[in-house]
């Protein structure tokens, strides 16, 4: 039997000469969770443009139903029976959830839109799949992994037959990833078909049945997911072995930064979160674990001086930081690695080595009587750039033009270049590939046995597992729950504070909080 | 995937490559209006090409307005790479113009000390120009880019307003000034033309922006703020200073510019709209050389020649004077838009999608 979907050799040079592909193959069988897993530039996202007809290629061919085939724009795709979820989604917040499933395809009446007959098959729709979602209240309201299912039934809505998922774990907690599994084995049982993107590999063993895995644009192979292990997995994306562990801290130091019954104010007045106060001691790392958006990055920002705290004490070393200003709070040795490289971390027009030293420009090394000293700026530039082992072409090479990874060490070579203090951590690798994750966990371990007190925070939380000495849970603003790290706690124990379905007594959480 | 990193030759290469084509589509548009409305296209297309160096005096000319473009250029190009988008440039230059021509018709006019004064002159009045925009901006939350539309409205009225009533001869019924002393206009370089002082002056103001911009802190961190002011922030530069000093000191070159329109050899004097828009022209420029100033005197260059092509076109052809105009805003409209558009893969599309012929209007681009 003719497989339902094959890519052959395909190849996609983007104008400008970036090859995306190069001979890529692809052979999704009819009924089956085919996961495509690489790093980041390995290819995958062109691979899935192209099967979804974003971008078309020029070499190779797509065989669907052994028929060659090729798809201009998405519409031809969508007509064919493929559906695709982005990771960013594309849904419209003030619409109701049926308004969005039907958008574009309404049932009508005549020339009414049909509402009532819209529901009903939405109702249907998720049912049958099992993807639980009410759909009358607007999509804006609804949690992350709730607006996914949304997006799913959208695909499913338009008959399809294969459904593409780009990274769908990234943005959920670990239940809503356990649920999302459930509905695609639900989809999978029906006869339907789904190709997964991922970084996380745990996850692909456990969801998928083949794998492909790609490396710098290439397909490496294809193996059956009950065939391979994690390492066997990572070392087939790499290309060499590698160690994704670090060392815990040693004996840690004293207390450093003290945050003690802050308040924090979004511009709108609304309360952002409040009564936070915790610890961080010389050399130990402290995760701050959360779903995005209850007050993670809001405490970074407010350390960091990006943001007013409404009310509360934020003290380094004894000294309130409250009323200083940035520049202030870096020369007391506060660095910052933020959530959004591109949005803030780095002026992604401008040089590597004006990023470099664009949080130093009061420093006598670079700037004298209000010149530029360019030699000691290069200088800098070239030793950080071997120091941190960024692929870059030069001191003198946008920012931009680098690749994820090499941009955040960019970042961090620029943060970490002179032992902080105070280091806020926020999403250190989001988009960024193996082995520059192995190396980022390298250089914040490195900072913390220098003695610096780092604040974490991620989305990915065996990042949290593996790097914090203690952790701190936000849920909708407030801390409400806090451990010492220990190979007994899991992923699922913080997943269930979270999501607000567990409670810590206030005496452990006092105890862990200290 | 694989990124390149192309050399800095390759890159100025590239860029040269762009206007040069664009500057061919914009002749070739030039080329279809002046055959549907001239009696002897042939005259009219080589007087385009070659009148501006037809004689010292048409070369004067042309010097002149390149040197007026750069200044301009420079001013729009000091703000916009700050991300500012100040379009005071124009009252700027009339609140120059004034104080160089009070200046210049005071005692110290008749001083060897006219020229320097005029201008110290020019360029405060220039700089606290430039400086309310910006404040307004910092302070209240005022987009620059209206109040410095309106600010400009105000200096030209105001300024037509004191030489009609005030600085015109009285009872001349004139509405410009009388002549300044031969000692308070800038010396011509090519005696009997226009080729004076002005673009000495021009190019020594694009050497100083160019210092500015790249070799000292303050630049560095305009330039970072225009970059991304979100991460200068994280970096701790003060970011609503730097954002007004700019438009502060773009607003002293506007300033200096009004001082050379004044005393150039073109003037001598001061008029009721002196500057015939020739300010806003600095965003063409300033957008063509990507607000390096560097590359300002030689985009001033080039689309001066055109610019002064085109008037003496209107003056020695029978093309119609409204289709000089035409012609100019097409010249304008394909440079500035070439530089701009968002829409390169739309054009490649219609091009077709071959990777041949998408490198084609790519290179436009």
């Amino acid at each position: 039997m003719a497989p339902l979907l094959e890519a052959i050799s395909i190849g996609k040079t983007y104008p400008g000469g970036t090859v995306a592909n190069d001979g890529v193959n692809l052979t999704i069988q009819a009924g089956e969770v085919h996961a495509v897993v690489g790093e980041n530039g390995a290819g995958k996202s062109t691979l899935m443009k192209i099967l979804f007809g974003i971008e078309q290629h020029d070499r190779g061919e797509l065989r669907l139903d052994g028929k060659p085939i090729r798809f201009a724009n998405p519409r031809e795709a969508i007509d064919n029976g493929i559906g695709m979820v982005f990771q960013h989604f594309s849904l419209v917040p003030s619409f109701s959830v049926y308004e969005n499933v039907v958008l574009g395809s309404e049932p009508r009446n005549g020339i009414k839109f049909d509402r009532q007959k819209a529901i009903a098959d939405v109702r249907a729709l998720s049912e049958k799949f099992r993807l639980a979602v009410d759909p009358l209240p607007p999509v804006g309201q609804l949690p992350v992994g709730q607006q996914q299912r949304v997006e799913i039934l959208k695909a499913l809505y338009r008959d399809a037959r294969i459904l593409i998922l780009d990274e769908p774990t990234a943005v959920l907690a670990p239940q809503e990833v356990e649920e999302l599994f459930v509905a695609v084995r639900a989809l999978v049982a029906q006869g339907r078909t789904v190709i997964f993107i991922a970084h996380k590999l745990p996850e692909v063993l456990e969801i998928s049945d083949r794998i492909t895995v790609m490396r710098a644009g290439k397909t490496v192979g294809s193996v059956n997911a009950r065939d391979v292990t994690e390492d066997s997995l990572a070392t087939m994306m790499v290309g060499r072995e590698i160690a994704l562990r670090v060392d815990r801290a040693g004996a840690r130091g004293p207390l450093a930064c003290e945050v003690k019954n802050l308040k924090i104010d979004a511009e709108n007045g609304s309360t952002i979160a409040k009564d936070l106060s915790l610890k961080v001691h010389a050399g130990e790392i402290l995760g701050l674990v959360g779903v995005e958006g209850n007050g993670q990055a809001e405490l970074l920002e407010t350390i960091a001086g990006l943001r007013p705290a409404a009310d509360g004490v934020i003290a380094l070393d004894g000294a309130d930081l409250n009323d200083l200003s940035v520049l202030q709070r870096r020369q007391l040795g506060v660095a910052s690695i933020p959530e959004d490289r591109i949005a803030r971390g780095l002026a992604t027009g401008a040089s590597i080595a004006e990023n470099l030293v664009a949080t130093r420009l009061s420093d006598k090394r670079f700037v004298r009587n209000g010149l530029l000293d360019l030699k000691a700026i290069k200088a800098n530039a070239l030793a950080l750039i071997e120091q941190f082992s960024v692929r870059a072409g030069g001191p003198n090479v946008a920012v931009g033009t680098l690749s994820g990874g090499n941009m955040q060490k960019i970042v961090v070579a620029r943060e970490l270049s002179e032992q902080p203090k105070l280091l806020l951590v926020n999403q250190p690798t989001r988009g960024v590939d193996l082995g520059a994750t192995q190396f980022i966990w390298k250089s914040l371990t490195k900072a913390r046995d220098g003695g610096a007190a780092v604040l974490l925070s991620s989305a990915d939380l065996s990042e949290l597992l593996a790097l914090s000495d203690r952790l701190v849970v936000f849920y909708r603003g407030k801390i409400v729950a806090a451990f010492v790290n220990s190979d007994d706690l899991t992923a699922e124990t913080l997943g269930t504070y979270m999501l607000g379905l567990n409670t810590q007594d206030p005496e452990t959480m006092r105890a862990a909080l200290q | 995937m694989s990124t390149s990193s192309p050399s800095r030759f390759a890159l100025v290469g590239r860029e040269v490559a762009r206007a040069v084509i664009a500057l061919a589509i914009a002749l070739l548009v030039a080329l279809v209006v002046i055959l549907a409305t001239s009696a002897d296209p042939a005259k009219a297309f080589s007087t385009l090409l070659t009148a501006p160096l037809s004689s010292n005096r048409t070369i004067g000319l042309w010097v002149d307005d390149v040197a007026k473009l750069t200044l301009t250029g420079l001013a729009f190009s000091l703000v916009f790479q700050a991300k500012q988008f100040s379009m005071g440039v124009q009252g700027q230059v009339y609140m120059g113009g004034l104080f160089a021509a009070l200046v210049a018709m005071s005692p110290i006019g008749a001083t060897p000390f006219a020229i320097p004064v005029a201008m110290a002159a020019a360029m405060c009045a220039g700089a606290v120009y430039g400086f309310m925009p910006g404040y307004a901006k910092a302070r209240f939350g005022a987009s620059e880019i209206v109040s410095s539309l309106m600010l400009n409205y105000i200096a030209i009225l105001v300024v037509n307003y004191i030489i009609r009533a005030h600085l015109a001869p009285a009872g001349s019924g004139q509405l410009v000034t009388a002549k300044f002393p031969e000692t308070a206009i800038l010396p011509a370089i090519i005696p009997g033309t226009r080729f004076d002082l002005g673009i000495v002056i021009a190019l020594a103001a694009t050497v100083v922006v160019w210092f500015l911009l790249y070799r000292t802190n303050w630049g560095l961190k305009l330039r970072l703020v225009g970059h991304n002011a979100k991460f200068a922030e994280y970096s701790g530069i003060r970011s609503s200073f730097i954002m007004v000093s700019a438009m502060t000191l773009a607003g002293s070159f506007g300033g200096l510019l009004g001082a050379v329109f004044v005393q150039g050899r073109a003037f001598g004097n001061l008029a009721q709209n002196f500057d015939g828009n020739m300010a806003f022209e600095g965003i063409l420029i300033a957008i063509v050389a990507r607000n390096k100033p560097l590359a300002v005197p030689v985009v001033a260059l080039a689309y001066g020649y055109l610019r002064q092509g085109a008037q003496l076109m209107g003056i020695r052809t029978d093309v119609p004077t409204e289709m000089i105009s035409v012609v100019q805003a097409i010249i304008i409209l394909l440079v500035a838009s070439s530089f701009t558009l968002p829409g390169k893969k739309f054009i490649g599309r219609l091009m077709g999608r071959s990777q041949t012929a998408t490198t084609a209007p790519e290179a436009a681009k």
